[in-house]
C-alpha cells in the first residue's frame, strides 16, 4: 500500500508522473490498494519502455506481494528480453499468485526465450499458473512435440476432450490431475480416466475412491469400471474416504462434564440454551440446599444427559459414501 | 485404533500361517492394524480355498468391520457357490455402505445363480453405490433382462443416462423411483432427464424437486417443469414450501429472549457472545444489587422485543437460496 492512498485520500496524478518520467514515483504506485492506478502505473512504465526496465527488477526484491505483483505485470507490457531471468525465478516463487503472473508476463515477451521456462510451468500443482502457461506458450506459437507435452498442454488449457483423445499417452497427466486441490478439476480428470478406459489407471482410481469429495468418489467408481479395475477391491478403496461422523464419547463426556454443550457439539441448537439452563439452576440450588445437596440432585440427571447424548450419536446415521 | 488392537497380538510372519494352514489366526489378522497386513491375510486365505470357507463364514459375524470385509473378499476370491447363501443372509444385516457394495460384488464372484433375484432387487436401490454393485455383480453373473422394466432399472443402476433417456416414457416411472437419490448430483441428473423426456408422470417428481433441500435441484427442477406439465403459476408456491435450510427462525428467537445474544451469534453474528456475556454479567450484578427475579422483570420486555427482531433476521437468512 502507498501512503499516499491512506493519508491524503487522493488519486494520484499518473499522467504527470509519466511526463516527469518518475520512474521510482510511478513504481512505488505499483503497489497502491486501487487496481485502476496500478494498471495505469504499469501502462506509464511499459509505454517507458526498456529504461524501466532495470529499475523494475531492482524493485523485485521487495517482499510485498501486491508490489511484486504490480512490477510482473509493467514487466510483461513491457516486452523485454532482459526480464527473462528474473521472470524465470518468479515461476518457482512461493506465492501461487506471483506465479500466474509471471507466466501470464513471459508470455508477452516476444522470440521464444520463455518457451522452456513455460513448459515447466505447464505442470506447476496449481491450475491458474497451469493455464496462464499454456495461454501464453499458444501465445508464442508453440506446438508440442511430445505426447506428453500435448497432453500437459491440454490440461493446461482445460481442454478435456483433446485430453481424452490422447488415449494412454494422458493417463500419467490425469493421474497426477487426481490430486489437484480443486475437486471439480478431479472430478474432471477421474471422468477423463474412465472415457479412456485404460487399466494404467487402476491403481489411481482406486486411490481417488478415498477422496475427501463425494463426487470425485462416485466419478472414480464410474471410471473404475471403464478401466477394468476389479470390483472387490473398490469397497476397500471406499473405505478409506475420511468419515464426519461425531465421536460419542466425546458427546457424552461433555454433556456430563458440562451439560448441554455435549448436544451443542452435535449440532443441536438448544444445547448452549440447556448449558445455560443447568448453571443458572446450579447456582441457585447451591445457594438453597447446599454444596452436598446440589450435587445430589444434579449428579444422577448429568449420568442421563451424559448417556442420553452417547446414545444419540452412536444412534446417527453414517454419511453414505 | 480399536482398544481390542492394542490387546490383540499377532504373530510375528503372517507368511508362515499359510504353511500351517492357520484359518483362525489369519482371520484375526483380517483386523490387523496394518493395511498390508490386512491385504496379506486376505490374500492367503483365498490361497487355502475351500478348507477356509466355514470360517470366513462364521468370520461374517464379526463386530470388527475390517474382518467382515476381509472375510466378504476372501469369500469372493475362493469363488465357492455354497458361500452365496450366507452372504445373501449377510446382506440384511450388514450396516455399513462399503461391505454391503462389498457383499454385492462377492456375490457376482461366486458365480451362484441364487443370488440373482436379490441382485435385481436392489436395482432399484436407493443408494447408487448398491445399484452400480447389483448391475455390475448381475453382469458378473450373465444375467440377461427379462423385460424392458429390467433392461431400464439396470440401465438407470449403471447411470447408462444416454440410454434411459432414449428409452422415452417408458423410462419415467424407474426414474421416479430413484428421484428421491441421497445424492443431488443424481436427483438433479434424473429431474433434468424426466424434463428430456417430457412425459407428464414426472409431474410428481418434478414438484418434489422444486421444494427439494438442494438449490441445484430446485434450479434443475424450475427448467424441467414446464416439460413435465407443471403451469409456471404453480412453481412459487412449491418453491416457497420447500424445506428451508437455514438457521431456524424459531429457535433464533427463543435463543435470544432467554439469553439475550446467543441468538445472533446462532445466526452467525460473532459479537453475539460478547452482547451475551454483558448480558449475563449486568443481570447477576443487578441480582446481587437487589433480589433474584426483579432483574428477568425488568431485561424480559427487552428481550422479548430483541428476540423477535432475531426471529425476523433468521427469516430473512433461511428464505435465501
Amino acid at each position: 500500500m502507498v501512503p499516499q492512498d491512506l493519508f491524503l485520500g487522493r488519486t494520484p496524478d499518473i499522467t504527470m508522473l509519466e511526463e516527469e518520467c518518475d520512474i521510482p514515483a510511478l513504481i512505488s504506485h505499483l503497489a497502491s490498494r486501487e487496481p485502476d492506478i496500478q494498471v495505469a502505473a504499469a501502462e506509464a512504465l511499459a509505454r517507458m519502455g526498456s529504461p524501466a526496465t532495470g529499475p523494475l527488477i531492482a524493485a523485485l526484491r521487495t517482499r510485498k506481494r501486491a508490489r511484486r505483483l504490480g512490477i510482473i505485470a509493467a514487466l510483461g507490457q513491457i516486452g523485454d528480453v532482459q526480464a527473462l531471468d528474473a521472470l524465470d525465478g518468479l515461476t518457482k516463487d512461493q506465492s501461487s499468485e506471483i506465479r500466474w503472473q509471471a507466466c501470464i508476463a513471459l508470455g508477452q515477451i516476444e522470440g521464444g526465450g520463455a518457451v522452456p521456462v513455460l513448459l515447466f510451468s505447464l505442470r506447476d500443482r496449481d491450475k491458474y499458473v497451469r493455464y496462464a502457461s499454456a495461454v501464453s506458450l499458444n501465445k508464442a506459437g508453440y506446438v508440442p512435440e511430445t505426447d506428453d507435452d500435448r497432453a500437459w498442454f491440454s490440461a493446461g488449457m482445460q481442454d478435456w476432450e483433446r485430453l481424452t483423445a490422447l488415449r494412454n499417452a494422458a493417463v500419467p497427466v490425469l493421474t497426477s490431475l487426481l490430486s489437484d486441490p480443486d475437486a471439480d478439476l478431479r472430478r474432471k480428470a477421474a471422468r477423463a480416466l474412465g472415457a479412456i478406459g485404460s487399466s494404467d489407471a487402476g491403481p489411481a482410481l482406486l486411490h481417488a475412491l478415498g477422496d475427501e469429495d463425494r463426487q470425485v468418489r462416485w466419478e472414480a467408481m464410474l471410471a473404475s469400471q471403464m478401466c477394468e479395475v476389479p470390483s472387490m477391491l473398490l469397497p476397500r478403496g471406499l473405505c478409506r474416504r475420511p468419515r464426519l461422523r461425531k465421536n460419542p464419547l466425546v458427546a457424552g463426556i461433555l454433556n456430563f462434564l458440562l451439560p448441554g454443550l455435549g448436544y451443542g457439539y452435535l449440532g443441536k441448537w438448544w444445547g448452549i440454551m440447556i448449558f445455560q439452563i443447568d448453571i443458572t439452576t446450579t447456582v441457585w440450588i447451591f445457594k438453597y440446599y447446599g454444596e452436598a445437596n446440589t450435587y445430589g440432585i444434579l449428579f444422577p440427571l448429568y449420568i442421563i444427559l451424559g448417556v442420553h447424548a452417547w446414545y444419540i450419536t452412536k444412534k446417527m446415521p453414517e454419511e453414505p459414501p | 485404533m480399536p482398544l481390542s488392537d492394542l490387546l490383540t497380538r499377532y504373530p510375528a510372519d503372517i507368511r508362515n500361517l499359510y504353511a500351517v494352514r492357520d484359518v483362525p489366526t489369519l482371520i484375526r489378522f483380517m483386523g490387523h492394524p496394518d493395511p498390508k497386513n490386512r491385504t496379506i491375510a486376505v490374500d492367503t486365505l483365498t490361497d487355502i480355498g475351500a478348507p477356509a470357507v466355514p470360517a470366513l463364514i462364521s468370520a461374517l459375524r464379526s463386530p470388527r468391520s475390517y474382518v467382515r470385509l476381509g472375510a466378504i473378499e476372501a469369500l469372493a476370491g475362493i469363488r465357492d457357490p455354497a458361500s452365496a447363501g450366507p452372504l445373501i443372509t449377510h446382506l440384511q444385516k450388514e450396516k455399513h455402505s462399503e461391505l454391503l457394495c462389498a457383499v454385492i460384488f462377492a456375490l457376482g464372484e461366486t458365480g451362484s445363480p441364487e443370488a440373482i433375484p436379490c441382485q435385481v432387487h436392489l436395482l432399484s436401490d436407493n443408494a447408487k453405490y448398491l445399484r452400480l454393485a447389483a448391475a455390475v455383480s448381475l453382469e458378473r453373473l450373465g444375467w440377461e433382462p427379462e423385460n424392458e422394466r429390467d433392461r431400464l432399472r439396470y440401465r438407470i443402476a449403471r447411470c447408462d443416462w444416454d440410454a434411459v433417456r432414449k428409452a422415452g416414457p417408458a423410462a419415467v416411472p424407474w426414474l421416479c423411483d430413484i428421484s428421491q437419490d441421497p445424492d443431488p448430483a443424481i436427483r438433479s441428473r434424473v429431474i433434468s432427464l424426466l424434463g428430456e423426456i417430457g412425459a407428464g408422470e414426472g409431474c410428481r417428481a418434478c414438484e418434489a424437486g422444486i421444494r427439494d433441500r438442494d438449490p441445484g435441484v430446485r434450479w434443475a427442477s424450475v427448467l424441467a417443469a414446464m416439460n413435465c406439465g407443471i403451469t409456471p403459476a404453480r412453481m412459487p408456491l412449491f418453491l416457497a414450501s420447500r424445506e428451508r435450510t437455514g438457521p431456524n427462525p424459531a429457535a433464533a428467537g427463543i435463543l435470544n429472549f432467554l439469553f439475550l445474544g446467543l441468538g445472533y451469534n446462532y445466526i452467525g453474528k460473532w459479537w453475539g457472545f460478547p452482547v451475551f456475556m454483558a448480558y449475563m454479567s449486568v443481570i447477576v450484578l443487578a441480582q446481587l444489587a437487589t433480589s433474584p427475579f426483579l432483574p428477568y422483570l425488568v431485561a424480559y420486555p427487552v428481550t422479548a422485543f430483541l428476540g423477535l427482531h432475531t426471529y425476523y433476521l433468521a427469516r430473512r437468512i433461511s428464505d435465501q437460496g
